[in-house]
């Protein structure tokens, strides 16, 4: 494999990606994690672009670092006192969770390797036009459509009963 | 770079959120280490997407795109389920909530 | 039909009483419980002379087996001859009367209703005792008299005196009945069988099976039931109960402590007459003769007018003990019957005076105006008590123990009552008649010359030096019983009166009252001779002891008592004495020509006459002309008449010895049961404790609860462990299942 810009770009990302995750599910400061994530959140955006998929990743960088990433930190401030801030974490449940969690990691790496049909399969590198407007047909007129409204209500609904479980006081009918 | 370079990140991001929601005592991070495992999951659809099927064929960026709304859903329902859990019981300390203990 | 008319005798009364009772538990009562239990005592009275033509000769008792208690079973039932036909009409009759005259006399009572309810009882177990066949029903019937009378005596349990006579009554019959007991128990172990009649009853075994050497087993079996009379009859020495008992209402005295109750004892003696030995029957005549003697001497000195009857009573139930004693059994019944209605009477007559004296001794009489009101009469209460009280201290204070006369009581209060209550003085003067043996046109004298001349008669025949001295006794009290009879007539109806405040308060009672007294003075003449006397009546039954060997001489089978005895031995037959007694329409004709054969007879009636005219004479100087003073007489003989103011000093012999050494060896057992008893109890209880419970304590904590509480702690450890499965804890439950799902992949990779 040799050594590009594209290359040395696509492995910056990657690795921009595990380690601010790593330093996601590590960190005992929940707001460095909360920064940490938006690190995570970028990288993988960033990725979504070497996957020519351009809609993906604005849409990415719009809803989740601008819209969830807020409302992590909201929450953050909302349930957190300043002593709270710090994240307790447990010596045993670590190393079982670690135990499981390596376990799993092997298991999708044995996977991903041995698996024929996904070998072998590069990225030759063609440019695809932009995605924006086939993604519009899609949705909007297409055999997503469906799919779009019902989500879309499911979002309302979700909104609605965020709201109403939120709400402080819960009035006795 | 092939497929399986996006595969393995998916996999190690998908891991780190396994691990985080097993072992992280704050249901915020909690909700970090599902958001994780939500973009691990996206990556996967958006990749495959590329690498699987004809490059006209973008379905899978669009169950990527239902994926980033139901991640959005999901962390709005699940901030305010924490907000009343707070409330309710003063932390967010998922081993102290637990009221099904036998 | 003697099956259905017993039964309706017996029921009821017990159905009045039941009433009563029944509705009392629902804190009700019938509103008219008097006249209910009057009704049913009428039915009663009805149904026993219906009785009297269903009398056989030689009956049958009716009986059922009643209780089986392993290879004895013990009968139930009922025997009627003619003693029980005679016995059940004087009951039901002199009841009946009673319930009338207590309409009068109770009239305003607060516990009125409750008073014909026990009336009720009484009779119901009096008739019960009368017809039973066996002696368990006999003892059954005996008891139940005893209740009642305790009952009634104790009727106003207000006052001390009489919760205090009611308990000496009911405790001084026990220590009787517990000789009665014993002697049914003897009789029981030598029969197995406690029926009196039939083949397999008391009187045919003792006829058959007993030889000589059986004759003393059978005299203190004898003498033991009639310890049981001498209880109930009032006989020396326990007789000091009837006395006392006279705090109770007046009726209640006439029927039962002079018609009835009492008289129960001797009828038992009586019933009791087959398997009498010679030597029992000689001890039952004196204590007969002594009762008589000793009672009459007391009665003469009383000045309570209820306490001289009863004394009185004492002194004939004495009598009818020593005729029957004497083997007079006809007699000693027919003196019984005689007696009956003229000491009601004369019971009845005094429950009138003090009715009419209208006392206030706090039975609530004070209310009953109504009745009394129309002689227009005012009652003053006020003074006539302290009045009394100082009369009677004035006169004989010194005299006035313990036992507090009740001014209404008090004969020394009365006097030239005969204008005031006419009716009650004529009755009464024919009862006295009656009772002191004034002769031919009354009833008393002839069954108090039966029994006189069946003494003597005894006495000649077998020249006896007992009978003799019996006879003696008997008429020597003939005499007092004349002397103090007349004495109470004169005190209470003759002369001026002595306190001119209850004078003037005194009235004749009312109709209620009155028309049983004038029922009973007619029963007082001789119309009740022609049953007694009637030879295929009364049969008088054969004596077991007779059969033994060297009595065989004696002829039994007397048809009239003490003058078929007469008869035999001056060789008249039976059969012209039965035919004179059966066909002479006039009984009491009949009767006298019977006597008139006899020589003891003919010498007994004289002799009666001349005591009995005598002890009228006495009184009559005494209390009436004043001749002769009482009180310089008194002083004269002042040992003597201390002794019989004293009763003979019983009471006191009882207070000062016998309750004494009860209480004395009560105290002693109390001793022995607080020292010895108690301490082997709590030293055997301490010992247990201490011992004993301790390894039973141990094995208790240490096995069983140690058994139950490992088997507890197994299941909630095991609980606890798999509880924490459970932990509530989201994160585990995840954790658990991506182990699962990587062991499954791992599991399906390795196929």
């Amino acid at each position: 494999m040799e050594f590009t810009l594209t290359n040395f770009i696509f492995y910056g990302f990657a690795l921009m990606t595990i380690a601010s995750a790593l330093v996601v599910v590590t960190v005992r400061n929940i707001v460095h994690a909360a920064f940490s994530l938006m690190v995570t959140l970028f990288g993988v955006a960033g990725l979504y672009v070497f996957l020519q998929a351009d809609f993906l990743a604005a849409t990415q960088v719009i809803v989740y670092v601008g819209g969830i990433l807020v409302l992590i930190l909201f929450g953050v401030m909302m349930t957190s006192g300043r002593l709270e801030m710090r994240i307790h974490i447990e010596r045993g449940q670590l190393l079982l969770g670690g135990l499981i969690s390596l376990m799993l990691l092997m298991l999708l790496l044995t996977v991903i390797a041995n698996t024929p049909a996904w070998k072998n399969l590069t990225d030759d590198g063609t440019e695809l036009p932009p995605t924006t407007e086939r993604i519009g047909e899609l949705i909007l007129n297409g055999p997503f459509l469906l799919p779009f409204e019902v989500v879309s209500v499911l979002l309302l609904v979700a909104l609605i009963g965020a709201a109403l479980i939120s709400r402080k006081e819960v009035r006795d009918e | 770079m092939t497929l399986q370079h996006y595969l393995v990140i998916s996999a190690i991001l998908f891991t780190l959120g396994i691990f985080a929601v097993l072992t992280r005592r704050n249901a915020i991070s909690i909700l970090m280490g599902i958001e994780l495992i939500l973009n691990s999951c996206n990556l996967n659809f958006a990749a495959f997407s590329r690498f699987m099927t004809p490059p006209e064929d973008i379905s899978g960026q669009i169950i990527a795109i239902f994926g980033i709304v139901l991640a959005a859903a999901e962390a709005a329902v699940f901030l305010a389920i924490i907000l009343a859990i707070y409330r309710e019981f003063g932390s967010i300390r998922p081993n102290e909530v637990d009221t099904l203990k036998g | 039909m003697v099956i259905p008319l017993i039964s309706l005798i017996l029921l009821c009364p017990l159905a009045a009483f039941a009433i009563f009772g029944l509705l009392g538990l629902a804190k009700r009562s019938f509103p008219r419980q008097d006249y209910l239990s009057t009704a049913a005592m009428l039915i009663a009275l009805v149904c026993s002379l219906l009785l009297l033509q269903e009398v056989v000769p030689d009956p049958e008792p009716h009986t059922v087996k009643w209780l089986s208690l392993g290879s004895v079973t013990f009968s139930m039932g009922f025997y009627l001859d003619s003693v029980t036909a005679i016995m059940l009409i004087v009951v039901t009759l002199v009841s009946s009367l009673v319930h009338i005259f207590s309409m009068g006399y109770m009239h305003g009572d607060p516990r009125y209703p409750r008073f014909f309810a026990f009336l009720s009882l009484f009779s119901f177990s009096m008739l019960f005792l009368v017809v039973s066949d066996n002696l368990l029903g006999i003892y059954i019937g005996w008891e139940l008299v005893g209740l009642c009378s305790y009952l009634l005596i104790g009727f106003w349990f207000e006052k001390d005196s009489a919760a205090n006579a009611c308990k000496k009554a009911f405790l001084t019959t026990r220590v009787g009945d517990v000789g009665m007991f014993i002697g049914m128990m003897m009789l029981f172990t030598k029969f197995d069988t406690l029926s009196l009649y039939g083949e397999t009853g008391i009187f045919s075994l003792a006829a058959a099976q007993l030889n000589t050497a059986d004759m003393v087993w059978l005299s203190v079996a004898g003498v033991l039931i009639f310890c049981g009379a001498v209880g109930k009859s009032a006989q020396v020495p326990l007789h000091t109960w009837l006395p006392d008992a006279m705090e109770g209402p007046t009726p209640v005295s006439a029927l039962i402590h002079a018609a009835t109750m009492v008289a129960a004892g001797v009828y038992l003696t009586a019933r009791m007459f087959p398997i009498l030995t010679e030597t029992s029957s000689l001890v039952i005549a004196y204590v007969g003769g002594i009762t008589a003697l000793v009672a009459a001497t007391i009665a003469i000195v009383r000045f309570d007018i209820k306490r001289v009857l009863a004394y009185s009573t004492v002194s004939q139930l004495g009598y009818m003990m020593l005729g029957i004693g004497a083997g007079s059994y006809v007699a000693g019944l027919f003196h019984l019957t005689t007696h009956a209605f003229f000491k009601a009477l004369l019971f009845l007559g005094s429950g009138s005076v003090i009715h009419a004296f209208h006392a206030m001794h706090g039975h609530g009489h004070d209310d009953d105006h109504g009745h009394d009101d129309d002689h227009g009469h005012e009652h003053e209460h006020g003074d006539h008590d302290a009045h009394g009280h100082d009369h009677g201290e004035d006169h004989d204070s010194e005299h006035v123990l313990g036992s507090e006369i009740p001014p209404d009581q008090d004969m020394r209060n009365m006097g030239g009552l005969r204008h005031k209550m006419p009716i009650t003085f004529i009755t009464m003067l024919i009862a006295t008649l009656s009772i002191s043996g004034v002769p031919f046109v009354f009833s008393g004298f002839w069954s108090k010359d039966a029994i006189l001349g069946g003494v003597l008669g005894r006495a000649m025949e077998w020249n006896s030096v007992h009978h003799y001295l019996l006879f003696g006794m008997a008429l020597f009290a003939a005499g007092l019983t004349a002397f103090y009879m007349f004495r109470l007539i004169f005190m209470t109806f003759f002369g001026e009166p002595r306190n001119q405040e209850m004078h003037n308060m005194a009235h004749e009672s009312p109709k209620s009252m009155t028309v049983p007294l004038l029922i009973l003075a007619a029963l007082s003449f001789p119309v009740v001779n022609t049953l007694w006397f009637n030879a295929d009546y009364v049969k008088p039954p054969e004596q077991a002891h007779l059969h033994a060997p060297e009595h065989a001489y004696v002829s039994p089978d007397s048809k009239v008592g003490e003058a078929g005895l007469t008869f035999s031995l001056f060789g008249i037959s039976e059969a012209v004495a039965a035919e004179e007694g059966g066909q002479d329409t006039h009984g009491a004709h009949g009767d006298d020509g019977h006597h008139g054969h006899g020589p003891a007879h003919t010498i007994a009636m004289v002799l009666s006459i001349i005591v009995a005219g005598l002890g009228i004479l006495l009184s009559w100087l005494f209390y009436h002309r004043r001749t002769l003073s009482a009180e310089s007489v008194a002083n004269s003989f002042r040992p003597i008449y201390n002794l019989f103011w004293h009763k003979y000093y019983f009471d006191e012999f009882y207070d000062g010895v016998l309750v004494a050494l009860t209480v004395w060896k009560a105290r002693l057992f109390a001793q022995f049961d607080g020292t010895i008893v108690d301490g082997i109890v709590n030293g055997v209880g301490k010992g247990t404790r201490d011992i004993l419970a301790v390894f039973v304590g141990v094995f208790d904590n240490r096995i069983v609860d140690g058994l139950v509480n490992r088997v507890a702690e197994v299941t909630w450890s095991i609980g606890g462990r798999v509880r924490r499965i459970q932990t509530g804890a989201i994160q585990t439950y995840l954790f658990v299942v991506l182990a699962g799902i990587v062991l499954l992949i791992l599991i399906f990779r390795a196929l």
